[in-house]
């Protein structure tokens, strides 16, 4: 009697294949466990001293890297709970581009002290108002320990001291160096605004071979392709740019050409020739020295372009198009024609040069809206790994720019917040109290991950920065060259707020769903191929 | 062997009490499950779909279409609570409980010989009786929409079981300015007429109400204005793009020139609207200064003509959602513009400002600060997937009770108290009834209070201290509903707490269950004929 089989519970009414967990023993604590295993993996990626991770994807693509962003992306977790953990630290990426790596760990180490405490026998609700109430205070106590401002975003030095922190855990030894490209690359383009900083604005190109030292910040941008045409560099040219395909115009209409002659097929051409003569000189006429194209540049248009002496680019992706338009100032023509006075853009200078044997376009310009940081070493793994680091530098960049404040880092703020938690956790009554103090140890893990990667006994660092933030010194933190102690300020070790604020929410978002949740109802596991996004978008 | 097997053998048929039994089994097994969602102290369940997608629900609704039941007799239950929830718009989770319970109480008598015939005779006595009580147990309340609190109440009591504290509040002022903005008096509320769009990012807390509207879309040209203020609205439903000839035409052509003049001749027919467009604007400009204009257009607008629009200063959205044209002119004003003769400043929306917000790669465009609206955005915001739908389900049922509360402004006290003074009533009544059918009565009324049981059970409270100190408290002061206070486990007066149920929604929880614990009752065979489509599970016990 297959149809009714007498399974008891849910179990039997579900179909085939699908699994139910219920109650704190299965649900819960599975939930914990997978949160911690994967808190586990990222946890020795933290910090300047953090170990790199070879991870190779489904693809067979292989990633060196310790950005838990990039690990946890790669690693398709599939687990629920461990899942959600990896949605809060997808979430921070977007919100503020940095401090992946505190979600996990952070949220594993919560969830670990709450597993501590449901084994104790201590309801998941009570862990649950406390971890709330711990969050809310640490919020609120996170205000006070503002140690530095950045005061002009127009500054190389400031920024470059906003971004060494973040550059520093992923680099070790290249964060001078890069914190002053990326410092560099980002007063350029930063707008009169700070808040609206794209960071879209700060493009990176890699080119493989040379080292680090060679890399450079080009005002403008640096494309991977050579010009179409013979002419190889402009200097303060005229700029028009077409969206479309430079050639004759079509009807959208299926066309014929109706020939009743030779001489006719011959005037054809020639007259084909003449439109695109002419078209070609009218550009020439208002004074633009350089064409480019998003789409194809017939041979016929090339040739009257050379005969011109008119540089042409052709470029292929309409972002990239888009980019230029902004870095040289111009509007995209979208019929064919010569450009009028306002769509032409400018440029300081515009040329071929190679590097390490590839061919590039620069373009420069003068208050340019896009920089480029041309990145040089030796290979791709390298390379990608310090544009992660480029990336999550730009990123504080932009948080910086909505929001100045920064703090002690190098696990000094941690520190401090667990040392005012525990004195909060002692006042409040009732059972929530043990999660709060549980919520001040599992902060205690930044420091102690730092110290421990960097090779010191985590039990020596944290005890001497405990009695360090107990005279009073909020900057005390991990050092992780001497070690134990020394003061974040002084070293210029400094986290955005922000940054840290949203990272705590997010994590404590997860870790609270993870506390709530008492029944799991899984369906079969679905073959075949992961539905993509949906295939009609409006694309140009 | 039955009858059946001899007509059919590869027939699978279950007969008599055993029948029964599996039937019970099913309504049983379904309430434990959902048991814990009740109240606002409900737990979360985690729903893992087939390829690892995640959802959170508090919400019985949800539960049950996500849940991939395969029993019969539970997808039948599952069915018709959702229907519940089709109808009204809430109660799926009581449905399921009280249908559960009615089987459960009824299943005691059964043990004891009873037919179960007479079981469904009491229980159909029970409700029709019952139904008498609830309308005069309800307070009528003829002005809702015009009592903004008292509606905020309602809508509490439904988004309290659906989400965490902090965020219903929030939610419950949403759903109302949400509802009174689109009603219109004496016209049946349509809630379409509500727009709820999500933005991934941020925290859940930042959900709000936009007064206009919020289009998933923005501009496709780079030079058009990302923000603009004072603005005119033209809805338009002309496309601004070539449309190729219904006929199938050719063009023939012997010189460049001649196809140079086709192109422009092609081109014109498209720049002529657009022209048309601009220069009413331009006249639209000068007569009321600092006002700016933005289209959207249900159909294209290709890249010229956009690249026109832009250099005009007018913001042109394309292929805009109909839903969208619909609500747009609703809440901005105007009509939709299907020709772009004779174009007319009356037939124009108007609004304070419009602006683009970018996330990632998906463009937002804001239209706000309308006047008189009769369409509005719910913006959810939220930092995941499934926080995000739980949000949308939740804004979903409370819109629908607020709707269903001001089309039948009776309601009833919440908190379980409708549910003990209900079981008190029937239990008096039972002795005016005649018979064996008093068992059945008495099964129906001992189920209502599930319920009251369910909201302890969830919130840590002992079960029959908590339920017998209320039926206290009710029985010394019955003219004062009383229900339970899930923080403190003690009564409360649920009237004076602001704990409303709408009555159409008890009512037909309490009707449809009964109708189905009656059927679920009096069958007395299961069948399934053909041929057994699945292998044979070793494992299984044959019949």
């Amino acid at each position: 009697m297959a149809m009714f089989n007498q399974q008891v519970g849910l179990q039997g009414l579900l179909k085939d294949g699908g699994k139910h967990f219920s109650g704190v023993d299965e649900a819960l604590l599975k939930n914990i466990e997978a949160c911690k295993n994967l808190a586990q993996i990222t946890k020795s990626s933290l910090g300047p001293y953090g170990m790199n991770k070879l991870i190779v994807n489904h693809l067979g693509r292989h990633f060196v890297t310790s950005d838990t962003n990039t690990i946890v992306t790669e690693l398709e977790v599939m687990h629920p709970a461990a899942k959600l953990i990896v949605m809060a630290a997808k979430s921070q990426e977007q919100e503020s581009g940095d401090g992946t790596n505190l979600c996990v760990s952070f949220g594993g180490e919560l969830l670990l002290r709450a597993e501590e405490l449901l084994k104790e026998g201590i309801h998941a609700n009570d862990v649950y108002k406390g971890y709330e109430l711990a969050r809310d205070k640490a919020l609120e106590c996170l205000n006070a320990q503002v140690a530095w401002s950045c005061e002009d975003l127009k500054s190389v030095e400031q920024l470059t001291k906003c971004v060494k922190t973040a550059i520093s855990s992923k680099q070790l030894g290249c964060e001078g160096p890069l914190a002053k490209l990326v410092a560099e690359a980002c007063v350029q383009v930063m707008p009169p605004t700070p808040s609206k900083f794209d960071v879209d604005n700060v493009r990176v190109t890699k080119v493989q071979g040379g080292n680090l030292n060679s890399s450079f910040v080009v005002e403008g941008m640096a494309i991977a392709r050579r010009s179409s045409g013979v002419e190889n560099c402009k200097e303060k040219a005229k700029v028009a740019i077409y969206a479309e395909a430079l050639e004759l115009g079509s009807t959208e209409t299926k066309g014929t050409v109706l020939l009743e002659s030779a001489e006719q097929l011959m005037n054809f051409s020639k007259g084909e020739e003449q439109k695109m003569e002419e078209m070609i000189r009218a550009i020439k006429e208002v004074g633009v020295d350089v064409v480019i194209s998003g789409g194809t540049i017939s041979d016929m248009a090339l040739h009257f372009l050379n005969k011109y002496k008119i540089f042409a680019l052709k470029i292929n992706s309409k972002f990239e198009l888009r980019r230029v338009c902004r870095t040289v100032g111009a509007t995209s023509i979208v019929r064919s024609g010569p450009p009028l006075p306002e769509e032409c853009g400018y440029v300081e200078s515009i040329k071929v040069e190679e590097i390490s044997s590839e061919p590039f376009t620069i373009i420069k310009t003068r208050d340019s809206k896009i920089s480029t940081v041309v990145l040089r070493s030796a290979s791709p793994n390298v390379l990608d790994e310090l544009e992660r680091a480029i990336d999550n530098a730009v990123n504080v960049v932009r948080c910086t720019a909505r929001d100045p404040r920064f703090v002690a880092g190098a696990g000094a703020t941690e520190i401090e917040l667990a040392h005012q938690l525990q004195q909060f956790g002692a006042t409040v009554p009732g059972l929530d109290q043990y999660a709060v103090l549980k919520f001040a140890e599992a902060l205690e893990v930044v420091p102690k991950i730092l110290a421990e990667n960097a090779g010191h006994s985590h039990v020596d660092a944290i005890t001497a920065l405990y009695a360090a933030h107990q005279k009073g010194e909020t900057a005390a933190g991990i050092d992780v060259d001497a070690g134990p102690v020394c003061n974040a300020l002084e070293k210029g070790i400094l986290d955005h707020m922000e940054t840290k604020r949203w990272a705590i929410r997010f994590t404590l978002d997860a870790v609270l769903t993870v506390l709530k949740v008492d029944q799991i109802i899984m369906a079969k596991q679905a073959g075949g191929p992961k539905g993509g996004g949906d295939g009609n978008r409006d694309d140009d | 062997m039955s009858s059946l097997e001899l007509i059919n053998p590869n027939a699978e048929h279950i007969s008599k009490s055993q029948a029964l039994m599996i039937n019970m089994a099913a309504a049983k097994g379904l309430q434990a499950v959902l048991r814990s969602n009740l109240g606002p102290k409900g737990t979360l369940k985690m729903l893992v779909g087939g390829a690892g997608q995640i959802k959170l629900t508090k919400d019985g609704n949800t539960l049950l279409h996500e849940m991939q039941i395969q029993h019969p007799t539970a997808t039948l239950i599952a069915r018709a609570a959702t229907a519940t929830d089709d109808t009204v718009g809430d109660g799926t989770t009581s449905t399921v409980l009280f249908t559960g319970e009615l089987l459960k109480q009824a299943e005691r008598y059964l043990g004891e010989g009873l037919h179960p015939r007479v079981v469904v005779d009491g229980f159909d006595v029970a409700k029709a009786k019952l139904m008498e009580f609830t309308d005069s147990f309800a307070k009528e309340f003829p002005d809702l929409a015009q009592d903004r609190e008292q509606l905020c109440n309602i809508v509490r009591t439904t988004l309290q079981t659906k989400l965490r504290v902090e965020l219903v509040d929030k939610l419950t002022d949403i759903v109302v300015d949400a509802l009174l903005c689109i009603r219109v008096p004496e016209q049946a509320i349509d809630l379409h007429m509500v727009e709820i769009l999500h933005m991934q990012h941020k925290l859940d807390l930042q959900t709000r109400l936009v007064r206009g509207l919020v289009l998933d879309h923005g501009a496709r040209h780079p030079d058009m204005p990302s923000h603009l203020e004072k603005v005119w609205i033209m809805t338009l439903n002309v496309s601004l793009e070539y449309e190729k000839s219904e006929v199938t035409s050719n063009f023939m052509y012997k010189t460049a020139e001649e196809r140079e003049n086709m192109v422009v001749a092609e081109r014109k027919f498209t720049d002529d609207k657009v022209k048309q467009i601009i220069e009413f604007k331009k006249q639209l400009v000068a007569d009321n200064p600092g006002t700016t204009l933005l289209i959207v257009n249900q159909k294209g607008i290709d890249p010229p003509s956009l690249d026109m629009l832009a250099k005009e200063g007018i913001l042109g959205l394309r292929r805009a959602k109909r839903r969208n044209m619909e609500r747009l002119t609703l809440a901005c004003g105007g009509v939709q513009i299907n020709s772009v003769e004779e174009l007319s400043q009356d037939m124009l929306g108007f609004a304070d400002e419009v602006y683009e917000d970018t996330l990632g790669e998906d463009k937002f465009t804001f239209i706000e600060g309308v006047r008189n609206a009769h369409s509005c955005t719910i913006l959810v915001k939220g930092q995941n997937p499934h926080t995000i739908a739980q949000i949308k389900d939740a804004i979903r049922d409370g819109l629908r009770s607020a709707k269903n509360a001001i089309e039948h402004p009776k309601l009833l006290a919440g908190a379980g108290a409708y549910e003990i003074a209900a079981h008190q009533f029937l239990i008096k009544e039972k002795d005016n009834v005649k018979g064996r059918a008093k068992l059945g009565v008495q099964a129906f009324a001992d189920a209502l209070l599930i319920i009251p049981k369910s909201l302890a059970e969830n919130s840590g409270f002992d079960l029959q201290d908590t339920l017998i100190e209320l039926q206290e408290a009710y029985q010394k002061d019955p003219a004062n509903p009383v229900g339970l206070d899930v923080v403190s486990g003690k009564p409360i007066f649920p009237e004076q707490q602001g704990i409303w149920d709408g009555m159409i929604v008890k009512k037909s929880v309490v009707h449809l269950s009964t109708i189905l614990a009656s059927q679920l009752l009096l069958v007395d065979e299961m069948m399934r004929a053909g041929r057994g489509s699945r292998p044979k599970d070793p494992n299984m016990p044959e019949m």
